[in-house]
């Protein structure tokens, strides 16, 4: 769902299943300003029950501490949550942030 | 400790506005006419009048035309009846001449000519001899003028002038009358014929509905001038004639009479009469119309113009108060970071907090430094994810504890675990820090530094800058993960400065967090500042424009 409101960054997101995994494709940019729709999607997108969860992040272009808070969350709620062909300015952060073996990275 | 703040902007003019706010709306609502309006009257009025006045003069231009043209017409009509009067007069008159005077030729020629239908009433010969004229016949009645026989002898004496026809009103009287004399005797015995014919009592006669004049009022005198005396016939009810007439003198014979005639309505029409009243009355409305559309427009734009006022007034209260909350926000904000920060000789700490640029809230981020003796020195710097009162308390909560750690095991990646497992307790609501914790060592010259996933600090040694290399372990606040950060130790310089800050400080969408880094060490390394200054242009720098992030900057300076 794209964000019309310029108070809000843009932000879209698709979820889809692979083999019963859920998958969550983020493309847009992930602040302060949006990641309440963040954390409804993942909410609804069935993690929890299938402990598992993928955030498909290609699209990503930006992502700021209250974004990689979500991640972290899913993180901690879900058990197994990897992070999927990240850009480099959104994988970059999770390095410097020493987050990569809490979101492990699939290339 | 130097503070970054927005600062409201002036509001003097509040009393003004609001004294001025229970105004122009109440008054637009009454009955008053706009200057706009009542000037589009005015001009209205005044082209109609103009117009209407202008049709007039022309309506009376053409209506005199048009009333002599006729009267021109009446005219010929009039003066062609004269040989109808003469020709029968002028006839007998020479039958008489050529006949001697015979009675019986006069009777029978003029006879056709006499009777109650016919043109005269009376015909009569005479003959001219010395001062008593002689009437030799009569035909129908007895000439009326034969009663007044002086008068008839002067009339009759005017049979010296042949072939002119005489006239003479017998105007006075039960029965007026109009005389007509004419012969044609050059030499004695003069013989003249004199006819009569009846005038109307009343002297009213009317024109037929069907005629060609009967759109005129006539009146006709006798003589060449308008004398009540002499009317000999008219059509009109009342004389005068009142209002627009014409007046012309008609040769008749020897005499004349005066014609003045008037229309009867108009006679270029009802249409055109009323043709200048049509034309102001339309204009009239018109102009009012107009006035009525330019009042509305007006009174439009003055609402317009009053809501534009309003609108300002509340945009102007809005600010305030905006910049209001935002004060106490930041006066918040300022309240729950260190007011006080270590400075000595050879120590110098330095440290800005610029708030989110949108947003009302307090944020999340936080800095503390303490002298622990022996020349070590504590510095923590922490940024709670999230914003708003929450994230402000959780820091809150987290900086105390914090604190409290530092004061029983100082070693950064003791108060980091500590911190941590502090967090976890806390299972009612999930937050993440991420926190940096430096144990400075200045007689060791050393750095002992841990992070809680938080960006490395920048080390400044004279000209040159760099980020110290650290190992980063994950963030505070996570459960599943068990508690265990590492310290790096890193080398001083006699003199150099550390620079702590938040991630608000480089991060800019569209780039990668090194392009942010790079900008902030060439932007440190590039100038040779005091370290207030350096913290400050630092601030106004990179967290120029929109902020959707705290930021938090913190300095230590140190010279040995």
């Amino acid at each position: 769902m794209a964000e019309l409101n310029p108070a809000h960054a843009e932000l879209d997101i698709t979820p889809s299943s692979e083999d019963g995994v859920p998958v969550l494709s983020v493309s847009g940019e992930l602040d302060m300003s949006n990641v309440e729709h963040m954390r409804s999607a993942v909410a609804s997108s069935g993690a929890a029950s299938a402990g598992r969860l993928v955030f498909e992040l290609s699209g990503l272009r930006f992502i700021d501490s209250a974004g990689i808070a979500v991640l972290l969350e899913a993180s901690e709620s879900i058990g197994s949550v990897s992070v999927r062909a990240p850009t480099a300015p959104v994988r970059r952060v999770i390095e410097i942030t020493g987050l990569t073996e809490i979101l492990p990275i699939e290339s | 400790m130097i503070e970054v703040r927005a600062s409201p902007p002036p509001s003097a003019n509040q009393e003004e506005i609001r004294e001025s706010s229970a105004g122009p709306v109440e008054r637009a609502r009454g009955i008053r006419a706009t200057p706009a309006a009542i000037i589009v009257l005015i001009i209205g009025f005044a082209v109609t009048a103009a117009v209407a006045l202008t049709t007039l003069a022309l309506y009376n231009s053409n209506e005199n035309r048009l009333l002599r043209v006729r009267l021109r017409e009446l005219n010929l009509v009039l003066a062609e009846t004269v040989p109808s009067v003469q020709t029968p007069l002028a006839s007998a008159a020479a039958l008489a001449d050529a006949t001697g005077g015979s009675a019986h030729s006069f009777r029978t020629f003029i006879s056709t000519y006499v009777g109650p239908r016919q043109q005269f009433t009376s015909a009569s010969l005479w003959r001219i001899e010395g001062a008593r004229p002689v009437r030799i016949a009569t035909v129908g009645a007895p000439p009326g003028l034969e009663s007044r026989p002086k008068a008839l002898a002067q009339f009759l004496a005017r049979a010296r002038r042949p072939g002119v026809l005489q006239l003479r009103g017998m105007l006075e009287g039960a029965h007026p009358a109009l005389g007509f004399q004419f012969s044609t005797s050059r030499r004695a015995p003069v013989f003249a014929v004199y006819a009569e014919s009846a005038l109307p009592a009343s002297r009213r006669s009317k024109i037929e509905s069907n005629s060609a004049f009967s759109d005129l009022d006539y009146v006709v005198y006798l003589g060449s001038s308008r004398n009540a005396s002499q009317l000999l016939v008219t059509n009109a009810g009342k004389l005068p004639l009142r209002g627009r007439q014409a007046t012309d003198v008609v040769p008749y014979g020897a005499g004349h009479f005066t014609l003045v005639v008037a229309p009867i309505g108009s006679l270029s029409g009802a249409f055109f009469r009323d043709l200048p009243w049509i034309v102001g009355l339309a204009g009239a409305l018109i102009a009012l119309a107009a006035a009525l559309a330019t009042h509305r427009l007006a009174l439009g734009r003055e609402r317009a113009h009053q809501l534009a006022q309003d609108l300002d007034r509340i945009a102007a209260g809005d600010r305030e108060r905006y910049w209001e909350q935002r004060s106490i926000s930041q006066t918040l904000q300022h309240a729950l970071l260190p007011d006080k920060l270590p400075k000595r000789a050879g120590l110098e700490v330095s440290a800005v907090y610029v708030p989110a640029s949108a947003g009302l809230d307090v944020g999340g981020d936080w800095y503390d430094v303490v002298e622990l003796g022996d020349e070590r020195l504590l510095l923590i710097i922490g940024d709670v994810s999230g914003h708003g009162l929450e994230a402000a308390t959780t820091m809150a909560l987290l900086r105390h504890a914090a604190l409290a750690y530092a004061a029983q095991d100082s070693s950064p990646a003791g108060v980091l675990e500590n911190l941590a497992r502090f967090a976890r307790t806390r299972d009612d609501e999930t937050y993440f820090a991420t926190v940096l914790c430096a144990q400075f060592r200045l007689n060791d010259r050393e750095v002992r530094v841990a992070s809680a996933g938080h960006l490395a600090p920048l080390l400044l040694d004279g000209a040159s800058a760099h980020f110290l290399d650290l190992d980063v372990d994950p963030a505070i606040g996570l459960r599943r993960v068990r508690p265990r950060y590492r310290e790096s130790i890193a080398a001083l310089p006699p003199e150099g400065t550390l620079i702590a800050f938040t991630d608000g400080l480089v991060e800019r969408r569209g780039e990668v967090i090194d392009a942010g880094l790079t900008r902030l060490s060439v932007l440190a390394s590039s100038t040779r500042k005091s370290l207030d200054e350096l913290v400050v242009m630092l601030a106004h720098e990179l967290t120029f424009g929109e902020r959707r992030d705290d930021t938090a900057i913190v300095g230590v300076h140190w010279e040995q």
